[in-house]
């Protein structure tokens, strides 16, 4: 049985009590239904339905990718990366590619979409870990910065035609943070600032966008204007005070607060359980955060350890980003928040990146042999860190020791 | 290499901790202030709909008050048998049983049977036990004097909702308690609750109408109608000094409980919603002006010996020759020709001027719904008959409450007062909210008023226009009015339809009651001082005695009369 080796229970338990809290503040967030909705057909389970069903995929995706062998994921990885771009250029033909809101982000795919920008980055995590891990690789060496840059390149001009300013985002920090992590050259990532020059070109041509951005230093000025979604999360946020106004009394859902079950649910979560709640959920990724270290520093080939980084720093930035542009940290960008938001391509891709992670936890492919005895002693250890104490430092202290060894 | 991957996770927790310090910052610290943002846009502060309060007289007799009484409703997909069920209502209801069937069988969950039942009514269908019905208290506004100040008291309609009169003036005021409720909203300003909270009731009215006074000038009015065969009539009886109106009557008129069997014109309030030509009453305006603006003096001859005078192509003639008139005589015996020599006199710009200083041409303001303003051209659009005209009140629009307001100026020494007919709004537990505090304008000076009042004394004495008027015992300063109708059709004054009206004030110098009549239409006789005048006595000396107003001719006697 799988269940039998020892993968993180930890990060299970996470990504279960994140999707499990998701769906519930996203039926908080759309059971409210409008007259105009009405009309529509929208019933109060209309999302919820939709979510759950995205879930049970989800998870039948995380079942398959645990049981993927990493060996077979290197090989697929090239293939996999060409496949995602493919299914990028898509969205760009007509009846298979949907627009909404004026950008190109969509492709059909019966009977729901499908968002390829959250594919990318997985596919993206996994090339770059398996191009980092190979001999060629050398981190003093300009050809083996040039050429992960040149792909995310190519990728960028997609995202910026479409346009997802939030992808290019994510996927231009996730692609640094990886190669600065393989202990590439600094001053080759310093380069990378000549990047900025198109993004610039493309702000002094279209102002809007310029206002849009810096809108978020004082979102008060034009509180109805550019300001208005980052006044109304503000709102939300402030309302909840400490404990929160309570599980599905928001106010700001009723129509105050654009994308409330989307990229802007964490305001949600802040309004209706109050700091304590908010705190609560920004914990929680930082301890898958800390979770996926762990199981990085615990594999013992490269090809696991930079998947296990890319796919834990993969959900963490994009988390991060989130609370971000939430708390107005940053400017505001269309991100979803993984497991919580609606929208189900970035829940599946973070399911699956979550049990490809669970199965490099499970270190069987990396180490090789299994000591019988000291799975028992893990599995024990495991038992005991559901009702033991101190039991986190002591696995810390033999992950590391393991480590050494 | 592993000092990078410290570093970089190292940041990125440190990211987090970044949120969680931001997150405090705008939730604990900024709270306060947030939430308040949050509470204005969210919270919208409504007047949550409560049963309706009582109206009272002046001296607080009901004159508009609940009945507690039950509607029944129910929920079609509950009823058994519909057929069975619709045949025992209309049995109880009176109403017919196919109308019933078909709410019986209508979609959805919520039909009114029937509103406002009869206590026995519903005691009975509760007997029944019909699946699916239910009864809810619901409150029907009973006016417990019928007839009595219909015009004024307006009437509501099956969800207490004021339709006329100060029921439709006083809504907001009847039906709420004075505060307001925060209700839930969301983006689109759309509130979340209804609102509603029949356990409370709402502020209650003070009327300036005296239910005696009323009472007298219906009955009076009624009489008047019957006597001249008139087809319709108005008064309206004020207190000159305050602009109280203490009474306010129509006819025809309409009974406010069964409003099913009145018709739209019973339901006009016309004293302040019908416009008229006033006649011989606007002469108050060139006698005034002349005095103030000294063109004349009391002793001014006039030659009316010719009884016409032409203006440009019209002839204007007095009823019967007159003779050498002073000025003091052209009022008492309302010449037209002599109105029209002083009308010259004065010039348009100056009469136009007294008109708009009086009132007329303009609302006055009376918290009563759907006052006209009249019309009173300004000076530029007068024709070249105009100034032969507009003295004797022709070619100007004004309301029966218009006209009194301007003789109660003479009345009180110079004083326009608003006219009103709430005094005070007093909230359900007994505590004044509001109390009237009208404006007044002074449009004429003490002196000329009195100088006025003078005159209009002698129109109801001895060679007056009006001595049937007169009151026993005290002296009534006043005037007639006797105008043709312009007959619709042919667009000319009409020989057969005139509208006769008196107004005046009494006791003269010491006024507590000014009162306008208004016949319309009377039939046999036409002028004021025969129609209207002794209509104006009658009421007049009721009214007194009911005030208790001491006799100017014998102090230490009290008039008695029963009423």
């Amino acid at each position: 049985m799988v269940n039998s080796r020892c993968h993180d229970r930890w990060l299970l338990l996470i990504t279960a009590v994140l999707v499990i809290f998701g769906s519930i503040m996203i039926y908080s967030s759309t059971s409210v239904v409008t007259p105009v909705l009405a009309k529509k057909n929208v019933t109060p389970f209309f999302y919820f339905k939709r979510h759950i069903f995205t879930m049970i995929m989800g998870s039948t995706f995380m079942y398959v990718a645990y049981r993927t062998n990493p060996e077979a994921l290197k090989k697929a990885a090239i293939p996999l990366l060409v496949f995602a771009f493919i299914l990028l250029i898509l969205v760009f033909i007509p009846k298979i590619g949907i627009s909404a809101g004026g950008a190109r982000r969509w492709i059909r795919l019966w009977p729901s979409t499908f968002q390829p920008s959250e594919l990318v980055k997985l596919a993206m995590v996994i090339s770059l870990a398996k191009y980092m891990s190979m001999p060629s690789y050398k981190t003093d060496s300009i050809t083996s910065f040039l050429i992960p840059v040149g792909i995310m390149g190519l990728f960028q001009v997609v995202f910026l035609k479409q346009p997802d300013f939030g992808a290019a985002m994510s996927l231009c920090i996730l692609t640094v943070a990886m190669l600065i992590l393989s202990g590439i050259r600094l001053r080759y990532i310093m380069m990378l600032g000549l990047l900025l020059v198109p993004v610039s070109i493309k702000l002094a041509t279209e102002p809007y966008r310029l206002k849009r951005i810096l809108a978020f230093l004082d979102p008060w000025k034009d509180s109805q204007g550019s300001g208005f979604q980052l006044v109304q999360s503000f709102i939300a946020l402030g309302s909840g005070g400490i404990k929160g106004i309570g599980l599905g009394e928001s106010k700001q859902k009723l129509a105050f607060l654009p994308e409330s079950h989307t990229d802007f649910i964490f305001s949600l979560v802040g309004e209706e359980l109050g700091f304590i709640g908010a705190c609560f959920i920004v914990c929680l990724f930082l301890l898958m955060f800390l979770r996926g270290v762990s199981i990085a520093n615990r594999t013992k080939d490269p090809f696991g350890y930079y998947l296990a980084s890319g796919l834990s720093m993969m959900i963490a930035l994009q988390a991060l980003i989130n609370f971000c542009v939430i708390t107005g940290l940053v400017p505001t960008k269309g991100l979803p928040l993984p497991f919580v938001s609606y929208g189900g391509s970035s829940l599946l891709m973070n399911m699956v990146a979550v049990g490809l992670l669970l199965r490099l936890s499970r270190g069987d492919e990396v180490r090789r042999v299994i000591d019988k005895t000291e799975g028992l002693i893990e599995r024990k250890k495991a038992l005991m860190s559901v009702y033991g104490r101190g039991h986190a430092l002591s696995r810390y202290g033999r992950a590391n020791g393991q480590g050494n060894s | 290499m592993r000092k990078r991957a410290i570093i970089l996770n190292t940041a990125i927790a440190f990211g987090f901790l970044i949120v969680i310090i931001r997150l405090a910052d705008i939730m604990i610290l900024n709270h306060e202030r947030l939430n308040e943002r949050a509470k204005m846009q969210q919270l919208k502060g409504e007047n949550v709909q409560v049963r309706r309060g009582t109206i009272f007289d002046r001296h607080g007799r009901e004159m508009a008050v609940n009945l507690e009484l039950e509607s029944l409703y129910c929920d079609p997909a509950e009823v058994a048998s519909a057929e069975k069920s619709a045949y025992v209502l209309s049995d109880l209801t009176g109403k017919p049983s196919q109308a019933i069937l078909t709410k019986l069988n209508s979609g959805g969950h919520f039909v009114w049977l029937d509103r406002k039942l009869e206590p026995d009514v519903a005691r009975k269908i509760k007997e029944t036990k019909i699946k699916g019905l239910a009864f809810v208290p619901d409150a029907k506004r009973f006016y417990p004097k019928g007839h009595l100040a219909s015009h004024i008291l307006g009437f509501v309609d099956i969800d207490n909702k004021g339709i006329e009169g100060v029921e439709l003036k006083y809504h907001s005021t009847l039906s709420t308690s004075g505060r307001k409720v925060l209700l839930s909203r969301d983006a689109s300003g759309k509130t979340l609750s209804q609102g509603v909270d029949m356990e409370s009731r709402g502020n209650n009215l003070v009327l300036t109408i005296d239910e005696g006074l009323q009472y007298m000038v219906e009955t009076e009015l009624d009489r008047a109608m019957e006597k001249w065969r008139a087809a319709a009539a108005a008064a309206i009886m004020m207190d000159p000094l305050t602009g109280d109106i203490l009474a306010l009557a129509n006819r025809p008129s309409f009974n406010p409980n069964s409003l099913s069997g009145s018709k739209n014109f019973e339901r006009r309030n016309r004293a302040i919603t019908d416009c008229y030509e006033p006649g011989s009453t606007f002469k108050i305006i060139i006698g005034t002006a002349a005095l103030e603006e000294k063109v004349v003096s009391l002793d001014t001859p006039f030659d009316c010996s010719r009884g016409v005078v032409e203006v440009g192509r019209r002839r204007i003639h007095d009823a019967h020759k007159h003779g050498l008139l002073t000025f003091k005589e052209v009022i008492q015996k309302s010449s037209n020709v002599g109105s029209v020599m002083v009308g010259m006199k004065l010039g348009k710009e100056r009469i136009y001027k007294y008109a708009k200083a009086f009132g007329f041409g303009e609302k006055t303001g009376i918290d009563l719904p759907g006052e006209v303003s009249g019309l009173i051209r300004p000076p530029e659009r007068w024709s070249g008959v105009s100034i032969g005209s507009v003295p004797i009140g022709q070619e100007v629009a004004v309301t029966p409450l218009q006209v009194l307001r301007a003789y109660s100026a003479i009345a009180n020494g110079g004083l326009l007062v608003t006219p009103h007919v709430v005094s005070r709004i007093i909230s359900p537990d007994g505590k004044t909210v509001w109390t009237f505090t009208g404006e007044t304008k002074r449009v004429l000076s003490q002196k000329t008023a009195e100088t006025f009042r003078d005159i209009l004394k002698t129109v109801t004495e001895e060679g007056g226009t009006a001595k049937s008027a007169a009151v026993s015992g005290n002296n009534v300063a006043g005037k007639t009015g006797t105008a043709q109708m312009v007959d619709p059709r042919t667009k000319r004054y009409s020989t057969e339809k005139y509208i006769s009206s008196f107004v005046g004030f009494v006791p003269a110098d010491n006024p507590r009651i000014a009162m306008i009549v208004v016949i319309y239409e009377p039939k046999g006789q036409i002028y004021g001082g025969v129609v209207a005048a002794p209509v104006f006595k009658k009421i007049a000396e009721n009214a007194l005695s009911y005030l208790e107003v001491p006799r100017e001719d014998n102090a230490g006697d009290m008039l008695v009369v029963s009423r």
